[in-house]
């Protein structure tokens, strides 16, 4: 399949007055044409550095390190602003920011917030801009006199519709959700979530869907990486990690034996002891080793390489690769 | 919380607040400020400062308008420094019939470029005196300057200015080396005795004033007739220069560092009390009202409105007029109208806090009212309190002096916001005189912004947030 | 009769819009009033974890507030150990709070980023007088923070909040609660804020503390899978009703209220399959404005087999279903057998 979005060997570290944290540590990985790419992981892993990486608006004190960032064959690291701004963020790769439904500015009728995003990408006339964020609008099954409305008359859901369909405008190829349901009720995330399949396959996206939950990723995400301390741990196919055969990762075995399962009964939840290890300066060899339970001493003094272990199944642990 | 906790918490803070540089500097600041005002009958010029800064006489030596005598440093012809002589030799010669000469010789030595203003003799005297003050200068001349008789003085101050007790006979000395053509537009109400008795005497001399350096020896004589009943002593001598003390002279002779030091007390206590006090009730009444919402909201937020928009300047007069101002009645009217200042800030922030989950739980556990307006509110409000005190600090100083101003101000006393109201009314600036202007501007920003230094630093300890972990 | 910790019976808490001084002098309109809970009743039993189940809007937080006598209710009755808590006065209020504690949902939140650990766990024994000198209470709080597994407890009770982990802090948080040797402990969401990863493992801890203290939990959360695990009865709150009630692996098994049922079919699972299919809940759109509750069933303009009845009749009761299940759907029976 077409390659729409390849990372290459990325590291972007945050270089604050204690030292680099390395909160992206040689990633790769690529997003394929009309695929849903899971991004999984405990608070701290990565994941939304990794995705305003690719958008090439990493936070400060972030800077690249090495690595590529392909967008349709194009490296977009050494790209000018103003280039990416004209041609690439939004116009090819949008994002639905965490909490960006809170942060939609009080006073302000939705409408007027939504123009503004559409007018800083791209020039058009009032009356045809205005058209099209009622069309959007409609695609997000909101209604169209939401416009006139302020973000406090809305509901949670409908806000975050709104806030979908302004990623939505500039039609681009890719769209990066992150945890775009975390703040909602379970109904409601059904909802986003049906909502966002109909748009996909309509739309011909491609997403990046980020979430610290491994069942909601089984329900959207075609293939899943799962990340921990600034590394990819895990990648394979939906089929492949929820499986019967399971996860190869222990990480991703136990992040997964974590979340609870609403039909069975279970008398005991498992869970991950311990906390992310400190970015800035991780432990030897591999960064998992001092919460997993089945280390073995290589895993102490080597860092194994994220290799394939089935067609379509990379996973970087000793006792994985065989 | 017992005593021991107390102590506890108190090290602990102190142990952060250590580490901040600013607020050690304020702290600093504000200790030396506290010395000088524990120090201050020492350290303060004229003595009397305090009692008598209004009292024209205690000030009559002093040159007007003087800058600072460092400025000597920086200019090319050195002035001549104000200099109180003291040390004086006494001689006496009997006479026949019980009668006695007492003269008094005191040295001034004179090494400026310039000539001293005046020379002022000060003598104490009992009984009938005939006074003679004579100068000798350093080439041998001497000019008699001024016979006068003094009597039926009781151990009273005898006071002769040259300059315009001895006008005549400087006069007539330079009358000796001067043609009337060159004296021409010379009186004897223009000149300038100080200008003669100190040049070297010569042609010209009254054209260009040319510096004769070296030892003056000025000479009170007077005849005692009855020495039992009568006697002159403690002569002293004020050469009165054209720069004076530490920071200069106002217009009206008053030395301004005196004044300073003995204003820092009031400013620290106007400053202090109004502010602490003022910021306090804002504080506490902004929290109460925040706190309990509802109808107490709507009825503390309606008398605060009235008190906030009442004028202070009318009121104060209304105030003042009727009762005799003193420093303390101002202070208090301050503190009634200063504490609305802080409240809408401190309500809105208090109706922030109030919402927060941890005033929620602390009322789970059981809290009362009281505890979580205090252990939980008010510790939050500290920093901007402080900042708030650090900002009203300088402006209960300057309001002060506004009311100075109104001639509502506490006669009794001397204050920064009167040296300064004193300083525009003489229009010190117009015509240059900036150490009357920069140095009490000075002290009231320094204090401001040592409350402001203190106050930033306890904003960082108590806001753990900030620090970096 | 088993052994009741809490009984509520017809528990009503609405709101007024805060009208001010002048407004209320004035001639006003009629008042919006928000029915945030809106006639319930249950019981809680001694030693039982009672979950309370809703979307935000249902009123559960409300409800939890109003059983902690953070909110004073509009009507009903609250009965702690068989003892009307309602009217207390100001010492009995803080004489039971000593006996009925509550976790918050954002354990950072609920501590005063000023205090220490050692200060905010002191708090609650200072304010309750317990302990009379520091040293008793430094013990009384090492020990609380051991039972919370926070070792070595010197260490903690130096540091901050922000200098611990989501998980961390809700350990203290529960700490704080157990210091006071509380028998109802009101948890509002106590996970909801925590890593998936460390989510069970205080959910185990709430667990462990519950059954070595015997206590009593009454458990708001929207997370129904965690509620399975974690309770031992359920109660579903729609708009400020329960809408059913019943033991936890009954409602989730056996779902007999439509809202019940679409809020499980809601729950995604973590398992293969569902990518491809794009899922329709039997509900529609979103939860109506607690201030303006649709007549009859509240639920029917959102049910997929609502009836005239549903939105003209009165609104139906909780009915018992057997086996301590109950509902409140009329059209159930009918329900059943259309799926």
């Amino acid at each position: 399949m077409e390659k729409l979005l390849n990372v290459e060997n990325l590291k972007m570290h945050y270089f604050t007055s204690k030292g680099a944290v390395r909160a992206i540590d040689d990633i790769s990985f690529d997003l394929l044409v009309g695929e849903t790419l899971g991004l999984v992981g405990e608070s701290g892993c990565g994941k939304t550095s990794l995705a305003t990486s690719i958008l090439r608006m990493p936070s400060p004190p972030g800077r690249y390190v090495s690595g590529r960032i392909m967008v349709e064959g194009r490296d977009i690291i050494p790209l000018p602003e103003k280039e990416i701004r004209k041609n690439i963020r939004w116009e090819k790769i949008s994002m639905v920011f965490q909490g960006a439904m809170n942060c939609l500015t009080p006073v302000y009728t939705i409408g007027k917030q939504m123009l503004e995003t559409l007018n800083v990408h791209k020039e058009m006339p009032k009356p045809e801009a205005e058209a099209l964020v009622k069309e959007y609008l409609g695609y997000v099954g909101l209604p169209p006199e939401i416009m006139g409305r302020y973000p406090h008359e809305l509901s949670g859901g409908m806000k975050q519709r709104a806030v979908i369909a302004t990623a939505l405008f500039l039609k681009p190829s890719i769209v990066i959700l992150d945890e775009p349901t975390t703040a909602l009720d379970v109904i409601v995330q059904a909802q986003i979530i049906s909502l966002l399949k109909k748009l996909k396959a309509q739309f011909n996206l491609s997403f990046i869907f980020i979430t610290h939950d491994l069942a909601l990723e089984a329900e959207v995400a075609d293939r899943i990486c799962v990340m921990y301390a600034g590394k990819i741990v895990e990648l394979g196919l939906n089929g492949q990690i929820f499986g019967a055969q399971g996860p190869a990762h222990p990480y991703t075995e136990r992040l997964l034996a974590a979340t609870p399962r609403l039909f069975q009964k279970v008398e005991k939840l498992h869970f991950i002891p311990g906390t992310p290890p400190d970015l800035i300066e991780p432990p030897l060899g591999c960064r998992f080793n001092p919460r997993c339970n089945k280390a073995i001493p290589r895993c102490r003094e080597e860092e194994p390489p994220l290799a394939e272990i089935e067609p379509g199944h990379m996973a970087a642990c000793w006792l994985c690769n065989r | 919380m017992s005593s021991g906790d107390t102590k506890f918490k108190l090290s602990e803070f102190w142990n952060e607040f250590k580490k901040e540089k600013s607020g050690i500097v304020g702290l600093v600041i504000l200790l030396l400020c506290l010395l000088v005002v524990i120090f201050e009958p020492l350290i303060l010029p004229w003595k009397e400062a305090n009692s008598k800064w209004r009292d024209i006489n205690y000030w009559q030596d002093n040159p007007a308008s003087a800058p600072p005598e460092w400025t000597n440093v920086f200019s090319k012809q050195k002035a001549p420094v104000t200099q109180r002589i003291t040390k004086g030799k006494r001689e006496e010669v009997e006479l026949e019939g019980g009668a006695k000469m007492v003269t008094y010789t005191l040295d001034y030595n004179y090494t400026a470029d310039k000539a001293p203003l005046d020379v002022i003799f000060h003598i104490s005297g009992t009984g009938d005196i005939p006074l003679t003050v004579s100068i000798e200068r350093p080439d041998g001349l001497q000019v008699e300057l001024f016979q006068r008789f003094e009597q039926g003085l009781s151990n009273q101050d005898i006071r002769i200015s040259v300059d315009n007790d001895g006008r005549e006979a400087a006069f007539a000395f330079i009358k000796q080396y001067e043609s009337e053509l060159a004296l021409e537009d010379y009186s004897s109400t223009s000149l300038r005795t100080g200008d003669i008795l100190f040049s070297i005497a010569q042609t010209g001399m009254a054209k260009e004033f040319k510096p004769l350096k070296g030892t003056y020896k000025l000479i009170a004589q007077a005849m005692i007739l009855d020495p039992a009943n009568m006697d002159i002593s403690d002569p002293y001598v004020v050469v009165t220069g054209s720069v004076s003390g530490i920071l200069g002279t106002d217009d009206s002779k008053r030395d301004l560092a005196s004044g300073l030091i003995a204003g820092m007390k009031w400013a620290l206590m106007i400053g202090f009390l109004t502010s602490i006090v003022s910021v306090l009730i804002g504080v506490l009444y902004g929290i109460i009202s925040a706190y309990f919402g509802g109808k107490v909201d709507s009825v503390m937020m309606f008398i605060y409105q009235i008190v906030n928009s009442i004028p202070v300047l009318p009121v104060l007069i209304v105030i003042s007029a009727i009762f005799k101002p003193n420093i303390y009645t101002l202070i208090l009217v301050m503190i009634i109208f200063f504490w609305t200042g802080s409240v809408m800030t401190v309500r809105s922030m208090a109706l922030q806090i109030k919402e927060e989950t941890y005033i929620e739980a602390a009322k789970a556990l059981g809290a009362t009212n009281r505890r979580i307006i205090f252990r939980h509110m008010v510790p939050l409000l500290i920093p901007y309190s402080f900042a708030s005190m650090a900002l009203s600090v300088p402006s209960a100083i300057v309001y002060e002096s506004s009311v100075s101003l109104l001639g509502l101000g506490d006669a009794t006393i001397v204050t920064w916001g009167q040296i300064l109201h004193d300083a525009m009314q003489g229009a010190a600036v117009l015509k240059g005189l900036w150490w009357w202007v920069i140095p009490p501007g000075l002290a009231i920003a320094a204090m401001g912004m040592t409350f402001a230094f203190i106050g930033f630093s306890m904003d960082k300890i108590l806001h753990p947030k900030l620090q970096t972990r | 009769m088993a052994d009741v910790i809490v009984h509520i019976e017809g528990l009503k808490k609405y709101f007024e819009p805060h009208q001010s001084l002048i407004q209320s002098i004035g001639k006003s309109g009629p008042k919006k009033v928000i029915k945030a809970v809106d006639s319930i009743s249950f019981d809680i039993v001694r030693g039982e974890i009672f979950g309370l189940i809703g979307e935000s809007g249902s009123g559960k937080t409300t409800t939890g507030k109003l059983v902690m006598k953070l909110l004073d209710p509009t009507e009903g009755v609250i009965e702690f150990n068989n003892e009307d808590v309602t009217k207390l006065d100001k010492a009995g209020v803080i004489e039971y709070r000593r006996k009925v504690q509550m976790i918050f949902q954002d354990p950072y939140a609920s501590m005063n980023p000023r205090f220490k650990i050692r200060d905010v766990l002191e708090e609650p024994l200072i304010i309750h007088k317990i302990g009379s000198s520091f040293d008793e209470r430094q013990k009384l709080i090492i020990k609380a923070l051991e039972e919370v597994k926070m070792m070595p407890a010197e260490e903690f009770m130096g540091r901050y909040p922000h200098m611990l982990s989501g998980g961390q802090r809700q350990r203290v948080a529960t700490a704080r609660t157990l210091i006071l040797n509380p028998s109802l402990l009101v948890a509002d969401e106590p996970v909801s804020m925590i890593d998936l990863s460390t989510r069970a493992e205080i959910l185990a801890m709430m667990k462990d503390v519950q059954e070595d203290l015997g206590l009593s939990y009454l458990y708001i959360t929207h997370d129904l899978s965690t509620a399975r695990y974690f309770t031992d009865r359920i109660a579903v709150m729609y708009l400020g009703r329960i809408v059913e009630m019943g033991l936890a692996d009954d409602i989730i098994d056996n779902p007999l209220h439509p809202y019940t049922q679409a809020l499980i079919q809601a729950v995604p699972e973590p398992n293969a399959g569902n990518v491809g299919v794009v899922k329709e809940l039997p509900i529609f759109g979103e939860i109506p404005s607690p201030a303006n509750i649709p007549s009859g069933c509240r639920f029917h303009t959102r049910c997929p087999y609502a009836k005239p009845e549903c939105e003209n009749e009165a609104e139906p009761e909780l009915m018992p279903a057997g086996n301590g299940h109950f509902h409140a759907c009329r059209r159930w029976d009918q329900i059943k057998r259309a799926l």
